[in-house]
């Protein structure tokens, strides 16, 4: 008999390692397409409270979809006619300040430095103004890529705000498809698992994308008061690296101080700049998350590195901002998984 | 056999046949006050479940989402080791609705009796009817607390009787 349950044990266990172990495979392989899907639930996620709200006030998904998508058509045309000319012209003035002759001054000021004191390292092991200038280039160029290369212009106008209008138009009913074909002796399971995966989660992916929008705005806000250029890029730049915890806020204050001192700005306004992120992330902190982000989803600062690095790897810069949500996304998914086999005695 | 009062349909007012899912869903008492458009709203959250003969729909001490309401077929609701019969439900009936309010274990066992049909209603389908047709939600809500209130009234005078039957026998013993 306890052989038996042995023998079952290790032979559920080479099945749920070899299904892993495919799935694993499968997912690695269409990883580009997988990217588009990530990106269009989330979304999809993320508004459809706002679906709900609508269809609350009498009208069908369908037209709560419409009026959502028309919205965001507005925000985007707004974002096209206004932002993004002045964009590119942002990261073309980067580039060639970062060559002009005030920035070429304070690389040579900071080289002789670091030379001096560390005799073992050569002016030409730094060279961190051509090292920034390919990096600025590189960025540039590829923004150029995803605006001027047709397969990205089709991925990101076409295909995610087609499966995205899908995905709001059509979720509940996906999912009730879905839980109807779980075997009735998993369906209680699986629909409680649902339930409070979709609780702790929604709060969670909902909150980080607020939390983005606001420290976005309020980064953009204070950039152009303080007369910082590329006040647009750097409000940008800090909102999406605050999704990356720890790391993310102070990648976006560097960067904007990266800015004022290579467009030879004053100790006053690197002072100031410091000052302004010292204050959004004080709000952040103290009224923001507290706010918008739900506590439910804590993870390990050592997770989140590895998560972020890892995501890198795999599906690059937009992996890695996507990298803290998913994973966040796997830990609930799990936690709520384990606890509920357990109640259920599956295992 | 004497029937339960937690497990038994004690709101049954008589035996049904098989009739569409809007009656069936109209006879049971915390959809009650729903209307006819109200009720068409619900029929597109419930989940229709089939069961084979002797068929598990849940077992005893798992956690319970929600009710069922039997819309053909027979249900056996069972408990203890030896699995001793609680009562048995048909056409129309419902059970398992405190769990509608209280994420509890369940109290006893339900096994399909005969190839069975039943339309489930769960905890995360009454909070989301709350929160996206609140008018709805509370409607059901207030029958719920008003089943719920009954079962209590019913179970207290259960209780009450068998204290005096303890009592007159302890009267009878010291005598």
């Amino acid at each position: 008999m306890s052989n038996d349950t042995t023998v079952s044990r290790i032979f559920k266990l080479i099945v749920l390692l070899l299904v892993l172990v495919v799935t694993g495979w499968l997912l690695v392989s269409i990883s580009s397409t997988l990217t588009i899907l990530i990106i269009a639930a989330l979304i999809a996620y993320i508004l459809d409270p706002l679906a709900s709200f609508f269809v609350a006030r009498g009208l069908s998904r369908m037209q709560a979809t419409i009026i959502i998508f028309i919205a965001i058509a507005a925000i985007v045309a707004g974002f096209f006619a206004f932002l993004l000319p002045p964009f590119i012209n942002e990261l073309k003035t980067i580039e060639t300040g970062i060559a002009s002759g005030s920035s070429n001054q304070f690389f040579n000021d900071i080289e002789t430095w670091i030379t001096d004191k560390i005799p073992i390292i050569t002016k030409e092991n730094l060279d961190f103004q051509n090292r920034l200038l390919e990096m600025a280039r590189n960025m540039s160029s590829s923004v150029f890529s995803i605006v001027g290369s047709m397969v990205s212009i089709v991925t990101t106008l076409v295909i995610i705000p087609f499966a995205v209008f899908f995905l709001l138009k059509d979720g509940p009913h996906m999912k009730k498809a879905l839980v109807s074909m779980v075997p009735n002796r998993y369906f209680e399971m699986v629909l409680n698992l649902i339930y409070k995966t979709d609780l702790q989660l929604g709060g969670y992916l909902r909150g980080q994308f607020f939390d983005a929008l606001i420290i976005g705005i309020l980064s953009t806000i204070a950039m152009w008061i303080l007369g910082v250029p590329y006040f647009i890029l750097i409000g940008l730049f800090a909102g999406l690296a605050n999704m990356i915890p720890y790391v993310g806020p102070l990648t976006g204050a560097i960067a904007a101080i990266l800015v004022v001192v290579l467009n030879g700005g004053g100790g006053n306004l690197l002072l100031f700049v410091a000052l302004a992120f010292i204050i959004i992330q004080l709000l952040d902190n103290v009224l923001v998350q507290p706010l918008v982000v739900a506590k439910s989803v804590d993870l390990h600062p050592l997770i989140i590195i590895f998560a972020v690095i890892i995501g890198g790897q795999f599906f690059g810069i937009l992996g890695m901002l996507l990298a803290v949500p998913v994973t966040g996304m796997i830990k609930v998914l799990f936690g709520e998984l384990y606890s509920s086999t357990h109640s259920y005695n599956i295992f | 056999m004497q029937e339960n009062t937690l497990w038994s349909n004690i709101f049954r007012n008589q035996r049904q046949k098989e009739k569409s899912i809007e009656t069936v869903l109209k006879q049971v008492p915390i959809f009650k006050d729903l209307s006819s458009r109200e009720i068409k709203a619900l029929e597109r959250i419930l989940h229709r479940r089939t069961y084979r003969d002797g068929e598990i729909i849940f077992n005893e001490n798992e956690p319970g989402v929600g009710m069922y309401i039997i819309e053909n077929g027979k249900v056996f609701i069972k408990s203890g080791k030896n699995e001793k019969v609680l009562a048995v439900l048909s056409n129309g009936d419902f059970f398992g609705e405190m769990a509608l309010l209280l994420e509890s274990p369940r109290t006893a066992s339900a096994v399909a009796n005969g190839p069975l049909k039943m339309l489930g209603f769960f905890q995360p389908d009454l909070f989301h009817l709350l929160e996206t047709r609140p008018q709805t939600g509370n409607k059901i809500l207030r029958r719920l607390a008003q089943m719920i209130a009954e079962r209590l009234r019913q179970t207290t005078i259960e209780n009450s009787e068998l204290k005096n039957k303890i009592s007159r026998y302890e009267a009878q013993r010291d005598e």
